[in-house]
């Protein structure tokens, strides 16, 4: 197939390009470059914490008045850094990149069933993303009024709120077609014999994942209009009457509700923190079966643990909201449901700490890196337990604890799964292996600092640290002996930024280099499909040489009586003419 | 699909379409009629738009023969959307009968209040 | 690149792709519009005077508009059942007669609107008017939406017609679909601010 791939041109090959590949790369690179951003953002912040109100050495005269990180500055730093992390860094790695790449690949499929559709969710993330940024150069900054927008603050702030509301309307668009084109690819294109009960757990999760959002997002879209027109059309949707502000009565009609902001908002958001988890857990899951070299623990109940996921994650919502007097009955009910939710959350990590039992286990950096997965996000699901109940959560609401909870989820969590899916597939993308070495190094470093970053958070938050606050708390008088963890905190996150320089070096490093032997098309000898397809790399439109068909599940390692250890998925099964 | 199955269908067209600008009709004569009970008129106003809902959904959209995959996506869709209105009909918050709009309601306080005057 | 099941059925699912993704797209949108209509519902039943501006609404020509709509609902299956009963010329006709419908619809809604800020009346003045602004607002952009791409099936696009009959009879039932969700969208809409 890749033969009929005529002579395109550049711009058409590579950027306006309709091919899943290169589409998935141009993901891959751009929501890298956001993580980074978004990263950077927060360490220069975490000069702020660390050495409030000093001079930020080198950098801080280049940027900012007097040197410092004003408290607005940090506001918007704040808000854009969650804004950023999330919605143009994870979620269009996970699937924009990785679903894009390989889900494809791993059904046998040529392409995404609408290449067209996939080209414009590309451009609409990067035009999303681009307006988000226009923000930091308005009067007044970007957004400022955290990632979550609460009005009726976000209502009244500067105009970098308007610019963040019409970023999101783009980025909701391009997640959006993004995700519906996943579910009709994998509905309609999987290859011969490719049944559900046959998928690899990393396309399963692409698709609940891509239900999550077609259903959740929509309604953010909902409130993301309304907060436009409280701000453009002088509306009052989410104003109450006789609001004050800057020592006046808001001269607006009200009426409002602030409370209708927050519902809308976390109907998304708290499915989105499943967006970013699930996929994920999909990676880790393959990664772990491949190197364990043994089958996953009952996929079966893994595959029903993650669809049972992705439906009660619509039910959750409001236990974000247990400050807002919203009574008992309510409250109880959301107690409930979230209680619900952590079990099959368990059944899933049990599950793959049950796989690593007795396995071979092979100790490479994607594996380092997704068995590391495996702890730090047990700590920040048990941590979340206390959240999901209304007695403890509301002393713990909006301080460190609840910032150490959901970074343990999604720093050491899903930023680790992604750096051991990118180690992984990278020799299936540019038929070139990481250095061992190096990655290594990246992998020790970044475990540790991490940790040193996130785990003192539990402290200070338990101390009663509010979070969002620009001096790190040391007007605090109750939490005064957890103040001086902020300076370890900051050292450790400017080393974490280190640590990450042998990733970036490692892969410019193996890109450059030129290798005569040809590698390995399955080095990691895997048997899901992707690995068969030798077409790409190089880069060229089009999958698969013969299309395969499919026999057998994902994980056939080391079976009994079979000729080899691992057995492709695509090898035909002797037995089943006799069946 | 046979040429005479396509002749009924127009038929079937053309009767949808009919029962649609009667119930149009109907609601808009409806909705001239006082009710006592607020919310008899706003059931019958729904009713009716549900039963348009359903003419055009089940035939101008085929839904009522359609294939499994599509119900199964649409029965998963409304049982989130049953979720998302939850959110204003069973809210604590809900303030129909006060006379300012608070914002925040506080049923604790609401119940202090009122076990204190008695 | 030619993707699988683009015009035939999958045998497995009996659906090809454009099926299968305009009913995610319209589940979205059913989420879209369900936020929409719950934010409703929760201002106006905890505001007591919220409906005080609803006897400004012209229920008349909103009537008409619904009419309009209905129509144009079956105008539009009935360019799809031509192209079912192989005849070109009936599609354009009803395709033609679809956007017509819309049209009137639009400036029904042009006249609605200006009459409303003659009388002063903005979606600044009360929760309910702004309600009215925001969800006939996007209503009518959807059906701008729909507009376009009928344009294009009427006008350059029907060559594929030529090429790839079935494809093109599914791009047009992909576009009834989504337009008759856009009519039943304005079924609720109607009573929901003009009647209830
Ligand atoms: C690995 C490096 C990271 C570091 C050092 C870091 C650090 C922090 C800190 C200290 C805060 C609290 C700021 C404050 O309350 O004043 C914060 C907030 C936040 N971070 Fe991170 N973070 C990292 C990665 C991530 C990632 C990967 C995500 C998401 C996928 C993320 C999402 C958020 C969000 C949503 C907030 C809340 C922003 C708000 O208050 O509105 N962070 N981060
Ligand atoms: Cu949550």
């Amino acid at each position: 197939m890749s033969q009929d791939s005529h002579q395109e041109s550049f711009i058409k090959k590579y950027i306006f390009s309709q091919d899943h590949k290169v589409i998935g790369i141009q993901y891959g690179l751009l929501s890298l470059f956001f993580l980074l951003f978004g990263f950077f953002l927060m360490m220069i912040m975490r000069w702020q914490l660390a050495y409030p109100d000093q001079v930020i050495p080198i950098i801080g005269p280049l940027m900012f008045e007097n040197g410092i990180l004003s408290p607005d500055m940090y506001n918007s730093f704040g808000a854009m850094h969650g804004t950023i992390m999330i919605f143009l860094g994870v979620v269009p790695i996970v699937v924009g990149a990785f679903g894009n790449y390989l889900v494809p690949l791993q059904i046998g499929a040529p392409d995404m069933a609408f290449p067209k559709l996939n080209m414009v969710s590309f451009w609409s993330y990067f035009i999303g993303g681009f307006v988000m940024m226009y923000g930091f150069v308005l009067p007044g900054g970007a957004a400022n009024s955290g990632w979550t927008s609460y009005p009726p603050l976000s209502d009244l702030a500067t105009a970098g709120q308007t610019v963040w509301l019409i970023g999101m309307v783009f980025l909701i668009t391009s997640s959006l077609l993004g995700s519906m084109n996943i579910i009709v690819t994998i509905v309609q294109l999987r290859v011969k014999g490719l049944t559900y009960m046959k998928l690899p757990l990393f396309v399963w999760s692409q698709l609940v994942t891509s239900f999550l959002l077609v259903l959740a997002f929509p309604p953010l879209e909902a409130a993301a209009v309304f907060q436009l027109m409280d701000r453009l059309a002088g509306t009052s949707f989410f104003l109450p009457t006789g609001l004050i502000h800057g020592g006046a009565i808001v001269d607006v009609a009200g009426g409002g509700s602030p409370i209708l902001w927050q519902h809308l908002f976390w109907f998304l958001a708290h499915p989105e923190v499943y967006v970013l988890i699930l996929p994920a857990m999909g990676v880790v899951c393959e990664i772990i079966a491949n190197n364990t070299r043994k089958p996953i623990w009952n996929y079966k109940t893994m595959v029903y643990s993650l669809i049972f996921l992705g439906f009660m994650s619509f039910a959750v919502w409001a236990h974000h909201m247990f400050q807002t007097g919203m009574g008992q009955g309510m409250s109880a009910f959301f107690q409930i449901t979230t209680m619900i939710i952590s079990v099959p959350s368990v059944v899933i990590l049990s599950g793959l700490f049950i796989t690593l039992w007795g396995g071979r286990i092979r100790f490479n950096t994607p594996m380092l890196f997704a068995l590391a997965f495996l702890p730090m996000f047990g700590i920040g699901g048990l941590t979340g337990l206390p959240l999901g109940l209304a007695p403890s959560d509301i002393p713990l609401h909006d301080t460190y604890y609840v910032i150490g909870h959901f970074h343990y989820v999604v720093a050491p969590g899903t930023i680790f799964a992604i750096f051991a899916g990118i180690y992984f597939w990278f020799p299936k993308v540019t038929g070139k292996q990481l250095n061992e070495t190096l990655g290594k190094i990246h992998f020790w470093f970044s475990f540790v600092f991490m940790n040193g970053i996130f785990m003192p958070m539990f402290l200070q938050g338990i101390a009663g640290v509010s979070r969002r606050l620009a001096d790190g708390g040391t007007t605090y008088a109750h939490a005064a002996n957890t103040i001086h963890y902020n300076e370890f905190m900051s050292w450790s996150a400017w080393c974490l930024g280190l640590a990450q320089l042998p990733f970036i070096i490692n892969m410019i490093m193996t890109l450059i280099r030129k290798r005569k032997d040809k590698v390995d098309p399955n080095p990691w000898k895997a048997t899901t499909i992707e690995w068969t397809d030798t077409t790409s790399p190089p880069l060229g439109h089009g999958n698969f040489d013969t299309v395969p068909s499919v026999y057998r599940g994902p994980y056939e390692y080391s079976v009994p009586g079979e000729s080899e250890e691992f057995t492709p998925q695509s090898k035909k099964d002797v037995n089943s003419e006799n069946k | 699909m046979s040429h005479d199955n396509i002749q009924d269908h127009i038929k079937v067209y053309r009767n949808i379409f009919l029962a649609l600008l009667t119930f149009t009709v109907l609601t808009v004569a409806i909705s001239y009629v006082h009710f006592d009970l607020v919310w008899v008129g706003i059931l019958v106003g729904l009713l009716i738009a549900g039963i348009k809902g359903y003419l055009v959904a089940a035939n101008f959209m085929h839904l009522n023969n359609e294939k499994k995959m599509i119900y199964w996506i649409l029965i998963l869709t409304a049982s989130f959307l049953v979720l998302l209105f939850f959110m204003p009909t069973l809210w604590d918050n809900n303030i129909a009968h006060s006379e300012t709009t608070v914002l925040f309601d506080d049923p604790g306080g609401r119940e202090y209040l009122e076990k204190s005057s008695h | 690149m030619q993707i699988p099941y683009n015009e035939k059925l999958r045998p497995d699912t009996g659906l090809y792709n454009a099926k299968l993704g305009i009913w995610l797209f319209l589940a979205s949108e059913i989420m879209l519009f369900g936020g929409l209509f719950s934010a409703y519902v929760l201002l106006r039943s905890s505001n007591a005077d919220f409906m005080m501006h609803q006897h400004y609404l012209n229920v008349p020509l909103a009537t008409l508009n619904t009419i309009i709509l209905i129509t144009s609902s079956v105008t539009m299956v009935m360019a799809w059942v031509s192209l079912k009963l192989n005849d070109l010329k009936k599609y354009k006709l009803y395709m033609l007669l679809t956007l017509l419908c819309s049209v009137g619809f639009l400036i029904v809604k042009f006249f609605e609107y200006s009459a409303k800020f003659e009388h002063h009346l903005y979606p600044s003045t009360d929760n309910f008017l702004g309600t009215y602004f925001t969800l006939t607002g996007l209503h009518g952009l959807h059906i701008i939406g729909g507009m376009v791409v009928m344009i294009y099936l009427v006008g350059p696009g029907v060559k594929m017609w030529e090429t790839n009959k079935e494809r093109f009879t599914n791009r047009v039932e992909v576009i009834g679909l989504y337009w008759h969700f856009v009519d039943l969208v304005w079924i609720f809409l109607f009573p929901a601010l003009y009647l209830l």
